[in-house]
């Protein structure tokens, strides 16, 4: 998916990262969730539950341990959004 | 009270009655009977058993899926072997660095097997090269020869489990609990004078089993009694906590133990209460950190609509080295709360009551100490101190541990004249006790307690630190979690925004936490001729008085 989806659901994410935050931030593609953003493994669940609720998917926590960077979750996001557009 | 009974007796036991466990996974509950439970735990063992696991060789389990893991640790049990547990992978992080870690628990405390996941199995083969003790590496789900009753039964004064609660230095702190103190725990926790259960209650619970809240406070306490236990793995509560009250509604459950952060999240991230129903729940105790009384007001608040009493609120203090509970708050009461003013606190060590201007902080009581059991508040000179004056909190009884595996020194430093010396500080009021705060250098949280030396241990091997000069520690925050602090002397070969970088990176993937401030510092800060402990309170002190501040702006100037 690229084009206007996939910046919709960039920009859902930074939203979504912004929401997450107990301290005010402002995300870019390239930031780390731990070391830039401060998420601890509490918060990443907390960012799951609300990038699922907004994009109405399902994040296997399988993933996880894998995924560092806010472009890593928004490529889990497009691929999870185009599987469910698309199966 | 019933009659004191190994881990393997209390289980043939509950497989005797129609309770079970209810594993909950999405919204689908799974219910199995302790019979069924039990008669998977005999597979196990035998397995173990042929793989050639002999009584008393130490099993750790690395198993984060609630029925692997306490099918595992019934089986080991039933083999005559130790189970121990150990933290899982966190959410996030390096698996590998995550082995790495896990390994160094494994080669210290000598195990002979790991039993875990087919994913993690391959990592921990790779890791045995280090460990000469690990001969075994096995997968849960190859444990399933024929069950056979077991031929030997563990006595009393065997050990029952071992809970390690720390990582990655030289000496890992594993909790050593003998099927005595289990026993004795669990019978005082939910007798007349504490919890006061029957077989008509219902547990439910979210905690992690590698914890004691969890796994004692909950899943063997229901086990112990015969009476059902509904469990949902930590992560789904922590994604949604809402999962943890839809269970308590559906299940009508009357039990549920969880830490003050756990209260905190249904306040701030449940919004949709529609269907909720909350007033079968007798029993909402709360402990394993410390306890704010705000957060109990406020979900008092919102979930009164939804029946919940805020009697129901049972403030606990207890930890490992106890079993679980030390004291619990008398049934039934509205949690009492005192206000204490903050600048008597610290300036004279006592607690007195909040009266005009000036800070002050409310605490909540965490009760008396269990039936059977005693407490004392200790001054410096090991003599117990009056009400209101605030000292460490001893403890004594049948549920002191037998001592940390394997470490008799740090066991002798703990336990003395048959105290368990707990490192929290307190006061009595009434003959309750009020927790203020901490001797010992621990960081809690989210209800999980870090050794800083852990941390420190991480960071210690990176690029750009300068060996040996590290400090790791908790400032506390009244009203919150600890702010993680971690104070390093670099050698300026790495840029510093770059260090500070790969320091919260490490421990992010090897705790799953979250640094709040890297200080670099100009070296000679922190001194390596004295102890870890004398070395972290003192530069605690000079960081909280904005000594080390300057040091750590030089640092980022040069960025």
């Amino acid at each position: 998916m690229t084009g206007p989806a996939s910046i919709r659901i960039e920009d859902g994410v930074l939203d979504a990262l912004k929401y997450v935050s107990r301290r005010p931030i402002e995300p870019t593609l390239d930031n780390d969730l731990v070391a830039d953003l401060g998420f601890d493994s509490l918060q990443v669940l907390e960012l799951v539950a609300e990038l699922e609720d907004r994009f109405e998917i399902s994040i296997p926590l399988d993933n996880l341990p894998a995924t560092r960077t806010v472009a890593q979750v928004v490529a889990e996001v497009v691929r999870l959004v185009g599987e469910r557009t698309t199966g | 009270m019933a009659a004191s009974r190994t881990l393997p007796e209390a289980l043939a036991g509950a497989a005797r009655t129609d309770a079970g466990y209810c594993f909950v996974s999405g919204d689908t509950d799974r219910w199995r009977s302790y019979a069924d439970i039990r008669l998977a735990s005999l597979r196990v063992a035998r397995s173990l058993h042929e793989a050639g696991l002999r009584r008393g060789d130490l099993v750790a389990l690395v198993l984060p899926d609630g029925e692997h893991f306490l099918v595992s640790l019934f089986g080991a049990s039933l083999a005559g072997a130790t189970p121990a547990s150990l933290y899982p992978p966190p959410a996030i992080g390096e698996l590998s660095r995550y082995v790495e870690l896990t390994a160094a628990i494994l080669r210290a405390s000598g195990a002979r097997a790991v039993v875990t996941t087919r994913v993690l199995a391959p990592s921990f083969d790779r890791a045995r090269r280090g460990c000469p003790e690990l001969s075994l590496v096995l997968c849960h789900d190859d444990l399933d020869a024929t069950a056979l009753e077991p031929d030997v039964w563990p006595a009393l004064d065997d050990i029952a489990f071992v809970q390690f609660t720390s990582g990655s230095t030289s000496t890992p702190k594993g909790v050593a609990l003998t099927h005595a103190n289990l026993s004795a725990n669990i019978d005082a926790f939910g007798g007349p004078s504490a919890v006061a259960t029957s077989t008509d209650d219902i547990g439910v619970s979210w905690l992690p089993l590698n914890h004691d809240m969890g796994l004692v406070g909950m899943a063997l306490g229901a086990l112990y009694a015969g009476r059902p236990c509904v469990l949902l793995p930590p992560q789904a509560f922590v994604k949604r906590p809402a999962a943890w009250l839809r269970a308590i509604t559906r299940h009508r459950a009357t039990v549920s133990f969880a830490p003050d952060f756990a209260y905190d999240l249904c306040v701030r991230r449940v919004n949709d209460l529609d269907g909720l129903d909350l007033s079968s729940w007798r029993v909402a105790g709360c402990g394993a950190e410390p306890i704010h009384p705000p957060t109990l007001a406020a979900f008092s608040r919102k979930f009164a609509a939804s029946g919940f009493r805020d009697t129901s609120f049972l403030p606990c203090y207890g930890l490992a080295e106890h079993v679980v509970a030390a004291t619990v708050a008398p049934l039934g009461r509205r949690p009492r709360i005192e206000q204490i003013s903050a600048d008597e606190l610290t300036a004279r060590r006592v607690a007195v009551p909040h009266v005009g201007d000036g800070r002050s902080i409310p605490l909540a009581s965490c009760g008396s100490a269990l039936p059977g059991h005693q407490l004392r508040i200790a001054g410096e000179d090991g003599r117990p101190l009056p009400e209101r004056h605030v000292g460490e909190i001893l403890l004594a009884g049948p549920s002191v541990m037998r001592g940390y595996y394997k470490e008799p020194t740090l066991t002798a430093e703990t336990i003395r004249e048959g105290w368990l010396h707990t490192g929290d500080l307190g006061y009595l009021s009434q003959g309750e006790l009020f927790v203020c705060g901490r001797a010992k250098d621990l960081i809690i949280v989210n209800g999980r307690k870090y050794h800083p030396q852990d941390l420190e241990w991480a960071v210690d091997g990176l690029d750009g630190v300068r060996r040996g000069r590290v400090v790791a520690f908790g400032a506390v925050r009244s009203g919150g979690a600890d702010r993680v602090v971690i104070v390093v002397e670099p050698t300026g070969t790495v840029p510093p925004g770059v260090l500070t970088d790969a320091i919260r990176r490490e421990i992010g993937d090897l705790f799953g936490l979250y640094v709040d401030d890297v200080a670099l510092v100009r070296s000679g800060t922190v001194g390596r001729t004295t102890s870890g402990k004398v070395q972290r309170a003192a530069t605690r002190t000079r960081y909280e008085r904005g000594e080390l501040e300057d040091e750590t702006l030089k640092a980022s100037a040069r960025d």
